[in-house]
């Protein structure tokens, strides 16, 4: 199969599934070109961090509008791509493909969500039955998440991981030890990595209140920083009402990229871009306007009914039917949708138990 | 969030206490009361639990001016069974409230929480004096007493002492009991809380079913697993406060795979933090560090597997104090 990744990237843009068979190539070839990345992979600045995304796909739009677009932005996305918002599928489809595009300009780390046992029950698996009728493309993406990274270091100088400090872990070296191939463990350095959260309140280690991972406190973050020779932690993992959070005198950051998480919450969202001389700015920002959303209703509509969006194997050209212009390079930043946008009522009513729409 | 008091430095409360003489009046001091109205519909007494985020509450009449009973989410339990007909009791074993209970349902009448008060007969309404020492309380918990009303010597309620409240004080306030290291560094496996039949459900049977199951086998929870016997989740009585939750009956049909994903969805949004998807320990854990995790994650009980996440025992709160209560005597 030959892979058009533009016209495939193109046609997530507007929203349209990419067919069975191109997921698997894709993860395919995602896979191999992950398999050669060190559990910690070094970049430099400048770079645009993003945090949680939980299948808020307007969102992530939104990101790209104000953070710029591949490959002209660089990007680290920190984990959480799936679960919980209603396009999961849309989400992971369009940062793979983007990663195997631009691989050196975009870089996904693990988080807790990108696991089999954490998507069976909290969106994902179901999204994935929905909209392809099989569990295979779950298993795909699934099967790909066991290749991602686990941290990121940026400049030799700022630490970055999902969920946060492992007890098991004082040195960067431990972490590249680690056989990351696999499903994300119960217990252990991978699973801390994932899932564990900073405590202003202590300063030492105490067992999590969420089942995995630890909290940590300020004597352990200042320890691995000065252990590592580096000034900063930048992680993701909680939900942060404006967006992002700094505790233990700036040594720490909490970045948060799903305003009005779960369509419900109220809260803003921020990305967070580092200059090249490594000066930090959260870019905080609040969800994508509402009358760009279709309803539930118009995204089954948009799933074509053989599952291949049409103009998928074309040169790149056309576009598929019913979809307006505006590509995403969109310098006019508006885009029409397969659905078709509506006026005021055209958007997710925020009330609406989000959850009930899969179950 | 802590007291911002780090217990492993300061020298105030360095004194060496036998945690066996604590007097339980002092670990429910400063306790808001929740107490419930004996005439409250069962409806609004469930809110009142869920709203305080407690899983049981005293009732009082007011008319008699005196407590009742209990309830809690057992007899929650017991009274959608009821009201469902999903349970029969024997005439000879009806109480009289049990028989007006009935009546009313079969009437669809608004029932008062007075008639549901300590229905399911686990855990019946305990007080004890606010002098009593913590290691007689103990073996009251160990052989399944959940909860004890702590009075005073005027007969007022001063607070209630929860198996979890206990657990809570104990590990904050562990470097004062240094009596308790020697079983903290026990494996659960010396212990005897591995290689236990728990009763479980697949993934596909209904809720329903599951609460049936629980109230027959008088357990308060059950695993939830997938085809291969591996751990899934956890479905307790203490989910029905999601069913009562604006009266979402509905969700009694579901199944347990389905209905275990509605309350993760729901918890995580709330907390803006998710949960791992099941509450466990491995077999090779030590106790202590079981008991660090239960005090975290405030559940009632952890399922213990194996490395092949089979699940092969269970500690309850109960379990901790059975094996505390042991040690008391030696």
């Amino acid at each position: 199969m030959v892979l058009d990744l533009d016209a495939c990237i193109e046609s997530l843009f507007q929203r349209q599934l990419l067919a069975e068979s191109v997921i698997k190539e894709i993860c395919e070839k995602t896979k191999e070109l992950l398999m050669t990345e060190s559990n910690v992979v070094h970049i430099k600045a400048p770079v645009t961090v993003v945090g949680d995304i939980h299948g808020q796909f307007y969102d992530l739009l939104e990101i790209f509008k104000i953070g710029g677009y591949c490959p002209d932005t660089n990007y680290l996305f920190l984990g959480d791509y799936v679960d919980r918002g209603l396009y999961s599928v849309e989400t992971i489809s369009i940062l793979t493909c983007l990663k195997l595009r631009y691989p050196e300009r975009v870089q996904l780390v693990r988080g807790n969500h990108e696991s089999r046992a954490v998507t069976s029950t909290y969106g994902f698996y179901t999204e994935c039955m929905k909209k392809y009728g099989t569990s295979d493309v779950w298993h795909y993406f699934t099967d790909l998440f066991d290749y991602l990274t686990l941290s990121v270091v940026i400049d030799n100088m700022i630490f970055c991981v999902h969920g946060g400090l492992s007890p098991s872990i004082h040195t960067i070296d431990q972490i590249k030890v680690i056989d990351r191939f696999k499903e994300i463990p119960h217990e252990g350095p991978m699973a801390d990595l994932v899932w564990s959260d900073p405590d202003p309140g202590r300063e030492e280690f105490a067992v999590s209140p969420r089942g995995a991972g630890y909290t940590f406190g300020s004597m352990v973050v200042e320890k691995f920083l000065h252990e590592n020779r580096m000034d900063h932690i930048l992680r993701a993992h909680q939900l942060c009402m404006e967006g992002f959070q700094v505790l233990f005198d700036d040594q720490l950051s909490t970045v948060w990229s799903a305003p009005n998480y779960c369509y419900r919450c109220g809260n803003l969202a921020s990305i967070l871009e580092i200059g090249v001389e490594g000066e930090r700015h959260f870019n905080v920002f609040e969800a994508a306007p509402e009358n760009e959303r279709p309803t539930p209703a118009e995204a089954q509509r948009a799933l074509f009914s053989n599952g291949v969006p049409a103009g998928l194997f074309s040169n790149g050209g056309s576009n598929g039917a019913g979809v307006g212009g505006g590509g995403p390079n969109g310098s006019n930043g508006a885009m029409t949708f397969a659905g078709g946008a509506n006026g005021s009522n055209g958007g997710i009513d925020a009330t609406q138990d989000a959850i009930h729409y899969f179950l | 969030m802590s007291d911002g008091i780090n217990h492993h430095r300061e020298g105030l409360t360095t004194s060496h206490h036998d945690w066996t003489m604590l007097q339980v009046g002092k670990l429910v001091e400063n306790q808001p009361i929740v107490i419930i109205d004996a005439n409250s519909s069962v409806e609004d007494a469930s809110e009142v639990l869920l709203k305080q985020g407690v899983s049981s509450a005293p009732i009082y009449d007011s008319g008699r001016k005196m407590f009742v009973g209990m309830f809690d989410y057992s007899d929650l339990m017991t009274y959608i069974l009821l009201v469902l007909k999903k349970m029969e009791v024997p005439l000879d074993d009806q109480t009289m409230e049990m028989r007006d209970l009935i009546q009313k349902t079969n009437r669809s009448q608004n029932v008062p929480v007075k008639l549901v008060s300590d229905l399911s007969g686990n855990d019946p309404f305990c007080t004890v004096l606010a002098e009593t020492k913590l290691g007689g309380v103990v073996n009251d918990f160990g052989s399944g007493i959940h909860r004890v009303a702590v009075m005073d010597s005027q007969g007022n309620m001063t607070g209630v002492l929860t198996q979890s409240l206990t657990l809570d004080y104990l590990m904050r306030h562990l470097s004062e009991f240094p009596q308790l290291q020697p079983v903290m560094q026990k494996g659960l496996q010396q212990l005897g809380l591995t290689n236990i039949k728990v009763l479980s459900v697949t993934g596909e049977t209904q809720v329903l079913e599951a609460l049936i199951t629980m109230s027959t086998h008088g357990v308060s929870s059950l695993a939830v697993v997938n085809d291969q016997g591996a751990l899934l989740g956890n479905i307790s009585m203490a989910d029905v406060q999601h069913i009562m939750k604006d009266l979402r009956t509905s969700w009694l049909w579901l199944s347990c795979f389905q209905f275990v994903s509605k309350v993760r969805l729901t918890r995580g949004v709330e907390t803006g933090e998710d949960q791992y998807p099941v509450l466990d320990v491995n077999a090779k854990s030590t106790f202590g560090y079981t008991l660090s995790k239960l005090q975290a994650t405030k559940v009632h009980r952890l399922w213990v597997i194996n490395d092949t996440n089979h699940v092969v025992g269970v500690v309850s709160l109960t379990d901790v104090f059975k094996v505390l209560g042991g040690y008391i005597d030696s």
